[in-house]
């Protein structure tokens, strides 16, 4: 009997985690099926949220219409591999430094690096847009991404700081005493065993630069915005176009879907490391 | 094995040039801003105007709403999340390891990666009064209907929940992450010398999670604090100034009223509030432990 009441208790549970895993994820399957309805579908069922058919037009129209935004899915991705690179690149650098060398007032630094993640975006941005504009980098994508690395490489820096402190230092010194330098050490010895802590910061900042909007909305214009400035286009007006927004709004999150599916092993890493160590 | 200066520089000197550029210097050139009346529009300044924006700002209806609806977002956000991804941690935890659960987990987590902006453009029409799926449940369900966006009553409850609604799942997973690490050995212990659930949860789980929770106070404190996203992409402020926020308040002085020196004392004000109440936090959760 009371085996039963055990079986009974554990299934309700289950019943529960799946509802609220449904309403958890109800507005992107909503969004993700009205890409596929015709204008007139979107207003014509309140309730219904199912489309008629596998309908493709909106994102042909999204895509390669008249007002195109392929240009802007292109810059986003553009945008966000290559300060995604440079982010990795400088900060597994200093990390390995923090990491492994003696440093004055290391602990000061580290509070300072933390520190730059308490402060609205919006503090730093203004001035820093007004550089911008000087150095005549306004709507370029060499403008945005110098100032996404800026954002991102403290954070990036702290968490694998964490990770490069987790490799013994044995390693390092007998591959020292047989003459290699401080470089080779981490190039050829800590940088491979530290590859997926790597991998975790770098799918973070991947996300965080795509996901971006105020600073490229107040840094980009026509030749470098990226899909979300070009997503709050379609709300913009009186008459809002939902199933063309719906559309663009799908390819926007697709990347983060992909993510979450298939690297998902180092987003819960990466997420959760401050929890854990720190 | 020591590194000399040279090499010590090499690896970490970037890092320091980034952190002056982007932290250091911002402030101060926001600071001096904030004493001009300095307009992106015209590119230079007329000279020093003292504490004037300052006092205007004081003064300004708006802006104080604006940190009053921004406290508010906080206050509710951040104790709900937590208090519902405590519940369905706990709920995760009880269904750990089967294969459905972890299938679950999955898909429930989505939320975190998406740009706020999408979750604030779909609740436009998932929340509207007239076509929107939610009063349309509700009306089914015979609960009655809500104006969400609509009214300046309701506009901030709506962010609210939409806010809460994306970010549970990350409270969740932060808090899950706590549970899975609390050794088995304790709830077994406990349970023989009598400990009731309740009394496990109060003085097993909730002190030793209270590192955990305490990240996730912090991380949706400043994220709430600086919300502009989801704003921007459902009320833009409105209905009236019912949804003003500081993020989006410092965002249109300088950027689309061209008034940047006002702006930035804004921006600049945030910036002391945020830091001021991070780092009380953050001395108070690292007292706790």
């Amino acid at each position: 009997m009371k085996q039963y009441k055990k079986m009974f208790n554990a299934s309700i549970v289950q019943i529960i985690l799946i509802i609220i895993t449904l309403v958890s994820i109800f507005p992107l399957v909503w969004i993700v099926l009205a890409s596929f309805k015709t204008e007139l579908e979107m207003f014509r069922v309140q309730g219904n949220i199912f489309p008629n058919s596998l309908y493709l037009d909106n994102y042909k129209e999204v895509l390669f219409g008249n007002n195109s935004r392929l240009q802007f899915l292109k810059n986003s991705l553009i945008i966000s591999l290559l300060s995604t690179f440079v982010v990795v690149l400088v900060s597994s650098t200093a990390a390995f430094g923090f990491a492994k060398f003696k440093i004055k007032n290391s602990q000061h630094i580290e509070f300072w690096i933390l520190s730059t993640r308490m402060m609205p975006p919006i503090a730093a941005l203004i001035p820093l847009s007004i550089i911008i504009r000087k150095l005549n980098l306004f709507d370029t994508h060499l403008g945005i991404i110098i100032l996404y690395v800026l954002f991102n490489v403290p954070y990036a820096t702290w968490m694998l700081t964490i990770f490069f402190r987790q490799l013994p230092h044995e390693i390092d010194e007998a591959a020292m005493i047989d003459g290699c330098s401080w470089f080779q050490v981490f190039r050829i010895i800590s940088l491979p065993q530290i590859l997926s802590g790597l991998f975790s910061v770098a799918t973070l900042v991947f996300i965080f630069t795509w996901n971006e909007l105020l600073f490229a909305m107040i840094l980009t214009g026509r030749a470098a915005k990226t899909l979300p400035v070009a997503i709050t286009e379609y709300a913009g007006g009186v008459f809002i176009r939902w199933e063309l927004m719906a559309a663009a709004a799908t390819l926007q999150i697709l990347p983060a879907i992909i993510i979450v599916i298939f690297l998902q092993k180092y987003l819960i890493s990466g997420l959760s490391l401050g929890s854990v160590k720190g | 094995m020591h590194a000399n200066r040279i090499e010590k520089l090499l690896f970490i000197g970037p890092v320091i040039v980034l952190l002056i550029l982007f932290s250091v210097f911002p402030l101060l050139y926001s600071l001096f801003m904030s004493f001009t009346d300095f307009s992106i529009a015209r590119g230079y300044t007329n000279g020093f105007i003292g504490l004037d924006n300052y006092v205007q700002l004081m003064k300004n209806k708006q802006f104080l709403v604006s940190i009053f609806n921004t406290a508010k977002l906080i206050v509710f956000g951040v104790s709900t999340q937590i208090l519902l991804g405590f519940v369905i941690a706990k709920l995760f935890k009880a269904r750990h390891g089967s294969r459905l659960t972890t299938f679950l987990r999955t898909i429930y987590i989505i939320p975190i990666m998406v740009t706020p902006l999408i979750f604030g453009l779909i609740s436009v029409y998932l929340f509207d009064p007239v076509y929107g799926i939610i009063n349309y449940i509700l009306q089914a369900l015979d609960l009655g209907t809500m104006t969400w966006y609509g009214s300046e009553k309701t506009a901030l409850f709506t962010i609210y929940i939409v806010d809460t609604w994306q970010w549970t799942p990350f409270t969740t997973l932060l808090i899950l992450t706590g549970l899975l690490n609390v050794n088995e050995s304790l709830y077994e212990a406990s349970s023989i010398d009598g400990a009731s659930v309740l009394q496990q949860v109060f003085h097993i789980e909730i002190p030793l999670l209270s590192r955990v929770v305490g990240i996730a106070v912090i991380m949706r404190f400043m994220d709430i604090f600086r919300m502009f996203d989801l704003i921007y992409a459902s009320t833009k402020g409105g209905p009236g100034i019912s949804t003003e926020v500081i993020s989006l308040f410092a965002y249109r002085q300088s950027f689309n009223f061209y008034k940047t020196g006002f702006g930035s004392t804004a921006a600049l004000i945030a910036l002391i509030l945020t830091v001021f109440f991070s780092s009380k936090l953050n001395t108070y959760l690292s007292r706790e432990n």
